[in-house]
């Protein structure tokens, strides 16, 4: 066989594989819809206003609600320490 | 003839303060179905003849007409494209590529002709037969004999069906064994109607009965060598 | 047309089987290049499902959320706030919220609780048992899944906070969120107004903040803008600004994409200097071979464009395959560690990746293009192999 029809046979693979990864994303995302309207009557009901994704700082917990100046505020000219603080970029 | 030069000159480098006069006003005849050889020390001019002869560049001034193309006025591609059709290298070293199989490298001109892999194998599989190296056709080039890589380096320059074939120091890394096989397979060519042109200074090629004209390079000029 | 897609095929052919004798270095290259885009990649899959579910998610967030600001911190605002805010004409109701944070010393986890006055009747769609305290009942207190784990009660349904003064308030778990709601409330706990009041030693007149609903949405800033002139100590903070926060917070502007990208780039810097740094003496005599051979410059460069183009591609695609895989069925595994930092309490991130054909576009750009420039460009100095350069052995 050809290297050439050899390598259209790779990337067909890669796109099945591909097409049948992003088809089963899809009903696990259909799935999860039916737990969005959960989500929404929580939301709406307890006035939440942020993801629970990093529980380790206050800034990062809550980034919507939090003011500017609280990664530095232990002390003047404190320096924000906390790891989370790499990840997250700081709100607008 | 097939080989026509006309007050050939070459010149490289040329205005640059490392300018060379390469070949000076070369006259030159090769007829049809001749084997011709070029005798000459390095540095004498005789690659920069072989390139023109081989269409590989067109001289700085003169006439040369190769298989009935003036080179001139040839632009760079088409004189690739004459050169495919008209010439058959056989390189000093054999300059085989050692990673591809023989039946990969003796296909290697056919490539950029669109030309599909199986008509390519159907070309190629008469030469192999021809030159008995059949069994060999999958190994790497890098792993067969010596006697066995000068034969895929004929195979590989007749796989065009040229008219010319070209041989540059065919013999100079080869026993007198291989040499002398060498030159039955050129002297079998020209039997078929090739015209065969040999650079070579090596006594078993210039006393060779099938050599009809011999040609003394020296300093960029070329005459006929009566010794 | 035929005769040229058969030249153009054979091309490749020689490419593809160029790539494969030297496979081990290859093999390197296309390693750290599959490695390079499954971080880019799993970076802008991670960070647009996360934007993607803070904005399904918080779509229904409060309209206005009001906060006391002193010397740019927050402090509890004053429960009278409320009225001066109900005569805001486009004001349809106020309601104070407290709500703060619990330091577990045991498992140094912290852990979110909030307190409110009403809670309408959703036991059934949003708890996995249980149900919401009564109007005037006392000490109850709804969990989430991460709180009932963190805390270690097993099937006890009693525990302990320390209130400011050291000592305890006991709450009686009435209730426990479902895992579909985990990425809200997995480190909650919720309670009536009072018992939150309590536990904080907060007084009554005080809250942590009050949270405005707006008769018309379309109406959200400009019902703010009046908030904020009638009581300037304040922050005002809006549903849209609440929903840009997530847009800004997952950006490329963090610092860990920074990361990530120079990491990416540091990786390409050495991918393409090895290219670029000239033919081996093996190549060129591969070149004046070809070219001797009727091969002309133009099929020259075209092999060694396949051959990175080839390379490239199966990269990206393994590339983006692996990093959907990563974020979508290992829930970001190699991310979760900076992403939650010291956290104890980590809810699962369990994501369907989001990907768009602009994303795959924009990293394709970012991995491929320059990879391709990076040894393309350089493979013109094929043009300068002398094709007679063969002869001269």
């Amino acid at each position: 066989m050809r290297p050439s029809t050899l390598y259209a046979i790779l990337m067909l693979t890669l796109a099945i594989v591909a097409g049948a990864v992003t088809v089963h994303g899809r009903q696990r995302a259909l799935l999860e819809m039916d737990s969005s309207a959960v989500r929404d009557s929580l939301t709406r009901a307890l006035g939440l206003t942020d993801l629970c994704l990093a529980t380790e700082a206050r800034y990062t917990r809550h980034p919507a609600l939090t003011d500017d100046l609280a990664p530095f505020m232990d002390y003047p000219a404190a320096l924000e320490h906390f790891p989370t603080g790499l990840f997250w970029a700081p709100p607008r | 003839m097939l080989v026509e030069l006309e007050n050939i000159i070459k010149i490289y480098n040329q205005g640059q303060v490392n300018e060379v006069m390469a070949l000076d006003r070369v006259n030159l005849t090769v007829a049809k179905g001749a084997m011709v050889c070029l005798k000459g020390p390095s540095g004498s001019g005789k690659s920069t003849l072989l390139s023109i002869i081989g269409c590989i560049y067109p001289p700085t001034s003169g006439r040369a007409v190769i298989a009935g193309t003036q080179l001139a006025r040839l632009p760079d591609r088409f004189l690739t494209i004459h050169r495919r059709q008209t010439i058959g290298f056989i390189f000093q070293h054999f300059n085989i590529l050692p990673k591809l199989s023989v039946l990969e490298n003796i296909m290697l001109p056919l490539m950029p002709l669109g030309i599909s892999p199986g008509k390519r194998r159907a070309m190629a599989e008469p030469l192999l037969e021809r030159f008995g190296i059949d069994h060999r056709r999958n190994f790497p080039a890098g792993e067969i004999s010596g006697g066995e890589l000068q034969r895929v380096a004929i195979a590989r320059a007749l796989i065009n069906a040229p008219p010319i074939i070209i041989a540059d120091e065919p013999t100079a890394h080869l026993d007198s064994e291989l040499s002398k096989e060498f030159l039955r397979s050129m002297r079998q060519l020209k039997g078929e109607g090739k015209t065969i042109i040999i650079a070579s200074h090596d006594p078993l090629v210039t006393d060779d009965g099938g050599v009809d004209m011999i040609y003394a390079v020296r300093d960029g000029r070329v005459s006929q060598d009566v010794s | 047309m035929r005769e040229f897609s058969e030249k153009h095929l054979n091309i490749l052919d020689y490419a593809l089987s160029s790539l494969w004798r030297r496979k081990g270095k290859n093999l390197s290259v296309f390693l750290v290049f599959t490695f390079v885009i499954f971080l880019l990649a799993s970076f802008q899959f991670l960070t647009r499902s996360l934007l993607d579910a803070a904005q399904a998610t918080l779509r229904q967030t409060p309209e206005i959320t009001i906060q006391y600001m002193v010397a740019g911190r927050q402090e509890s605002i004053p429960v009278s706030y409320a009225a001066k805010i109900k005569d805001v004409f486009g004001v349809r109701k106020v309601t104070a919220r407290v709500w703060g944070y619990k330091f577990n010393e045991v498992t140094g986890s912290n852990i979110t609780v909030m307190a409110l006055a009403h809670f309408p009747r959703l036991d059934q769609e949003v708890l996995a048992e249980g149900r919401f305290g009564a109007k005037g009942e006392k000490g109850w207190a709804v969990i989430g899944q991460g709180v009932l784990d963190d805390l270690g009660l097993g099937s006890r349904r009693s525990f302990s906070f320390f209130r400011p003064d050291l000592t305890l308030k006991p709450f009686t778990v009435s209730g426990v969120f479902g895992p579909e709601s985990n990425i809200l409330t997995y480190d909650l706990v919720i309670t009536g107004i009072d018992d939150g009041r309590d536990l904080f030693g907060m007084e009554a007149t005080l809250a942590t903040d009050l949270l405005v609903e707006v008769v018309n949405p379309l109406e959200i800033a400009t019902v703010a803008r009046k908030i904020s002139k009638a009581l300037p100590g304040t922050r005002v903070v809006t549903r849209p600004q609440i929903l840009k926060t997530y847009e800004a917070v997952f950006s490329w502007r963090s610092g860990f994409a920074a990361i990530c990208l120079l990491s990416a780039l540091a990786a390409f810097i050495i991918l393409a200097w090895d290219k670029a740094s000239g033919m081996s003496p093996e190549e060129r005599r591969e070149i004046s071979i070809l070219k001797i051979l009727g091969w002309q410059t133009p099929d020259v460069l075209m092999i060694r464009f396949w051959e990175s183009f080839a390379l490239a591609l199966v990269a990206f695609g393994c590339g983006t395959i692996l990093a959907y895989v990563h974020i979508g069925y290992f829930q970001a595994l190699l991310f979760r560690s900076v992403m939650m930092g010291w956290s104890v309490l980590r809810p699962g991130l369990s994501f369907v990746p989001v990907v768009s054909f602009g994303d795959l576009f924009l990293l394709f750009s970012l991995a491929v293009l320059p990879y391709l420039a990076a040894t393309v460009i350089p493979a013109w100095r094929c043009a300068s192999v002398a094709t007679d350069s063969a002869l001269r052995g």
